[in-house]
């Protein structure tokens, strides 16, 4: 296959580079605070900082009134959104 | 003297009577004993004229202490009595003590007898109201020993008269101090006008600081002997100092005021009288009564004086002689009082504006600035990196991408954003370099210049660095094991050097089927080789002609080598000549990249790099995988007619805009073999039944026979007519069955985006026979009333529209929706 020709234009050669390959696909980004987002990635740099695009994020909330501490879930829909590297835990292709 | 008629006075006591005992009131204990000596000169021994009352002191015998000094009330002023009066006493030898100290430090050597300065910091001085600096200069800054003039001398003995015993202490107490160097605060002045002045703020002098930089006047009009010991031609000279660095250009501002003279100040200090400066400036405050040139003045009127000077400086108009007198006032002609006073009321205005600026003044220490400028010019040579970045240069690029791209498209010759900031750079190192050289040449090399020096030596210094630094980000010391990295706040240093062997890495990818992730990855692939290319075409030299350098052509030439080894590399990113399997068992490289929408987008950038041999080749790969395409397979009506999902229309859609159009163009202008080829591998390899059911499928058919049916027009007759004849039968004869269903069926008719099929029928009917169009309407003929009944139910527009849809097939048939009443 071609990649034995060019390895200058090898797409991955260090680890952000497994992210660079989805971009403009939708990606599950887990994030500190108990949230998570789906999303299509439009952009990223070396901090994680992210833009999704068409955005459902996942707010995970403990209702610690109750003995049982029933977890439930908040869902915001964003058009468009950024996302500060310093909170993401983890990037990872959808399907 | 005695009181028994004895002199009493001992040979040692006889000098310092006089002058003790006024000063403590007391005697001497043993004066009275002296008496008895029969030989007045006789040494005295202690122990025999002793009379041992001390051993009788009883330690204890206080009890009545209370009673004599008035027990333990509070000691108040009242009760403490005033017994003794120190200040009353001593004010009768205070002529004496004023006398001596003024012998004392006329001896002094002169740089020590400056006047006590507060100054430590350099800053309390600002503090004081009306302190100026300068006037502290010592007279060496002219580079000759202080002048003594003879007018001073009768100040010295009206001096001590005037003070007072306050005035005598303070004197004493400034004595006392250790004289601190009158170098600071002129330095620190000069440092701050330097700063300013390569700042560019030179040309506006800072008047507003001459209020704070007076001395205290108590100790200038009423001076104690040892500050008339300073360089006494400060007043004359006052002035003198105070252009040097408040103007820029002294002695140009003399040459507007006295043309005649014609000479810089400082040489006529070395020669001449110094009367010359305050009469070409007179004080504004008494232009009526002026005082003899040579009369002392106060501070205040210097700083007046020199006021006027920038007033005047800048004053552009009134160049008579200046006046001095009233009577010059008044013979002079009505126009030029008038103009005369129409100065006045300007300076007055302008004194006024830099009086109120002047509030905000040393809010910022000498050094603060000092401290923003280094910051400021270190940025300035960081920013560019101390290397000349050409516009549209690699750096430039990297840089600022976006702002490139988008002032290339703007248009306008811009330099770049690099560009200005070097000149700017430049401006700034130049004008500073002059002001400097300008400085030295005035006065010798000390003080505040040292500061511009250094600070412009840093400049220099840190400019070389950058320009000396290596390009490579990485110097290796002979003898070290280690490597130096530069770094700076563009280019962080890279603390990690990770070696990429590139053998490693073609073993880590050996040929695999395509997956998803390897799809994705050749995506990259291309989208970096397109980027590649598309920045290497934007350093396209300018194009060569006869007359040009040889270098230029070969440059020219090196890029389109450059440019063709990239469109290879693109050719090989874009995977179209990958080999076809006969049974795939996953679909074709190029076709896996079209399933991705980034896929779809790049083709239209990578289109125009193309030849046409590979774009027929692309258009080719496409057309025998038309039915294996998502947007043909995916796209699919399905069974239950259920709505295609949205993420698929998506990319229909997406499809249509971004990979139809190239196609299309391409198509447009291709001949007739190579659309009869192409529809012949269609109806060879791909089952037209299924993509004629799908929008994209449509469209391409559309083109293809639409752009056969302009050129078989052309070349009817010919054998590729007759191949296009049959080829057409054969193609109708596949659709033929499936003509009913090949309408979206995903929505109601009402509703329904049909544009595309009508098309397509049009452009069959049009090269249809009379049977074929016969058969066309059967098949189509449900839908066309359906269609009709429908829009007559709809609004207007939306009606018309329908009809409009409709009539494309009908009209190409030679029909119309009319006639369908």
């Amino acid at each position: 296959m071609a990649e034995t020709e060019d390895t200058g234009a090898n797409p991955v050669n260090e680890p952000l580079d497994l992210v660079r390959l989805s971009l403009n696909e939708v990606v599950f980004v887990k994030l500190r605070g108990d949230r998570e987002l789906q999303g299509r990635l439009h952009a990223y740099d070396s901090h994680c900082n992210l833009v999704l695009g068409d955005v459902t994020e996942t707010v995970y909330v403990v209702d610690e009134e109750d003995e049982a501490e029933n977890v439930r879930t908040v869902k915001k829909q964003s058009e468009m959104l950024f996302v500060r590297g310093d909170s993401v835990v983890l990037i990872s292709p959808q399907q | 003297m005695s009181f028994f008629g004895f002199d009493t006075n001992l040979p040692r006591d006889q000098g310092a009577q006089s002058g003790s005992r006024g000063m403590f009131d007391s005697h001497d204990p043993f004066a009275g004993l002296s008496r008895d000596g029969d030989d007045a000169g006789e040494v005295l021994d202690f122990e025999q004229t002793y009379d041992g009352l001390g051993h009788r002191l009883e330690e204890s015998g206080d009890t009545f202490n209370d009673d004599t000094f008035g027990g333990d009330e509070p000691v108040t002023r009242a009760q403490v009595g005033r017994d003794f009066d120190f200040a009353g006493e001593t004010a009768k030898i205070r002529d004496t003590l004023l006398e001596e100290q003024a012998l004392h430090h006329a001896r002094q050597p002169l740089p020590q007898a400056r006047a006590p300065q507060p100054a430590r910091t350099g800053y309390e001085a600002y503090k004081q109201p009306e302190y100026i600096p300068k006037l502290e200069a010592d007279a060496s800054i002219w580079g000759k020993p202080a002048q003594r003039k003879p007018a001073e001398q009768p100040r010295q003995d009206n001096a001590p008269k005037m003070m007072s015993l306050e005035e005598v202490e303070a004197a004493m107490r400034a004595q006392s101090r250790p004289t601190p160097p009158a170098q600071p605060p002129q330095d620190v002045q000069a440092q701050t006008l330097g700063l300013k002045n390569m700042l560019g703020l030179g040309s506006t002098p800072t008047p507003p600081a001459q209020p704070h930089q007076q001395p205290p006047p108590p100790q200038f009009e009423q001076r104690p002997p040892q500050i008339l010991q300073r360089p006494p031609q400060a007043p004359h000279e006052q002035p003198q100092p105070a252009p040097d660095y408040n103007l820029r250009t002294p002695h140009i501002l003399q040459r507007q005021h006295s043309p005649a003279q014609g000479r810089p100040q400082s040489q006529d200090f070395h020669g001449q009288p110094p009367q010359p400066m305050q009469f070409q400036q007179p004080p504004p405050g008494m232009p009526m009564g002026g005082p003899p040139p040579n009369a002392p003045r106060g501070p205040m009127h210097m700083a007046q004086a020199q006021a006027q000077a920038h007033a005047h400086s800048r004053g552009p108009s009134y160049n008579g002689p200046p006046i001095t007198q009233a009577q010059q006032m008044m013979s002079m002609t009505a126009e030029d009082r008038e103009t005369y006073l129409a100065e006045e009321a300007k300076r007055a205005k302008r004194n006024h504006k830099i009086f109120l600026l002047s509030k905000n003044n040393g809010l910022m220490t000498p050094q603060d600035k000092n401290f923003i400028t280094r910051i400021q010019l270190q940025q300035l040579l960081t920013a560019t990196g101390g290397v000349d970045n050409e516009p549209g240069s690699e750096e430039q690029l990297a840089e600022d991408f976006y702002y490139q791209v988008y002032a290339q498209i703007r248009g306008p010759p811009r330099s770049g954003p690099g560009q200005p900031l070097n000149q700017f750079a430049q401006t700034y190192l130049f004008q500073t370099g002059s002001r400097y050289g300008y400085g030295r040449s005035r006065h010798h090399p000390r003080g505040g210049d040292n500061h511009v020096q250094r600070m412009e030596q840093q400049v220099a210094r840190a400019v070389e660095a950058a320009k000396a630094r290596p390009k490579n980000k990485q110097l290796v010391m002979e003898g070290s094991l280690g490597k130096i990295a530069f770094s700076n706040s563009k280019t962080p240093r890279p603390l990690l050097n990770i070696k990429r062997p590139d053998s490693a890495a073609q073993m880590r990818h050996p040929p695999k089927p395509a997956d998803r992730k390897t799809t994705l990855r050749d995506i990259e692939t291309l989208y970096s080789t397109l980027m590649r290319l598309e920045d290497h075409e934007r350093k396209l030299p300018p194009p060569p002609n006869e007359e040009s350098d040889p270098e230029v052509i070969e440059g020219h030439m090196r890029w389109r080598s450059e440019m063709q080894e990239l469109n290879e590399q693109l050719w090989k990113a874009l995977k179209v000549m990958e080999p076809i399997q006969p049974n795939p068992t996953v679909p074709h490289p190029f076709i896996q990249l079209l399933s991705h929408s980034k896929g779809k987008k790049a083709i239209p950038r990578v289109f125009r790099h193309l030849d046409d041999n590979q774009r027929l080749t692309m258009l080719t790969l496409i057309v025998i995988h038309l039915d294996i395409l998502d947007v043909i397979r995916d796209a699919y009506p399905p069974q239950d007619n259920s709505p295609i999902p949205a993420r698929v229309k998506e990319e229909v859609e997406l499809f249509s805009q971004a990979i139809i159009p190239p196609l299309l163009s391409y198509i447009n202008e291709a001949p007739l073999n190579i659309i009869i080829g192409l529809v012949g591998l269609v109806l060879d390899r791909v089952h037209v039944q299924i993509i004629v059911r799908t929008k994209i499928g449509i469209s391409l058919l559309t083109m293809l026979t639409s752009r056969a049916e302009l050129v078989r027009q052309q070349q009817q007759g010919t054998e590729e007519w007759q191949q296009w004849t049959d080829l057409y039968s054969k193609l109708f004869d596949t659709i033929e069955p499936v003509l009913p269903y090949i309408f979206p069926t995903d929505t109601n008719i009402s509703a329904s985006e049909d544009v595309h099929v009508w098309q397509f029928l049009a452009t069959m009917g049009v090269g249809a026979t009379p049977d074929q169009q016969q058969r066309l309407v059967l098949g189509a003929k449900d839908r066309v009333m359906e269609t009709v009944t429908i829009s007559k139910t709809l609004p207007e527009e939306m009606s018309q529209k329908r009809l409009g849809d409709v009539n494309l097939f009908m009209r190409a048939i030679g029909l119309d929706v009319e006639l369908l009443g």
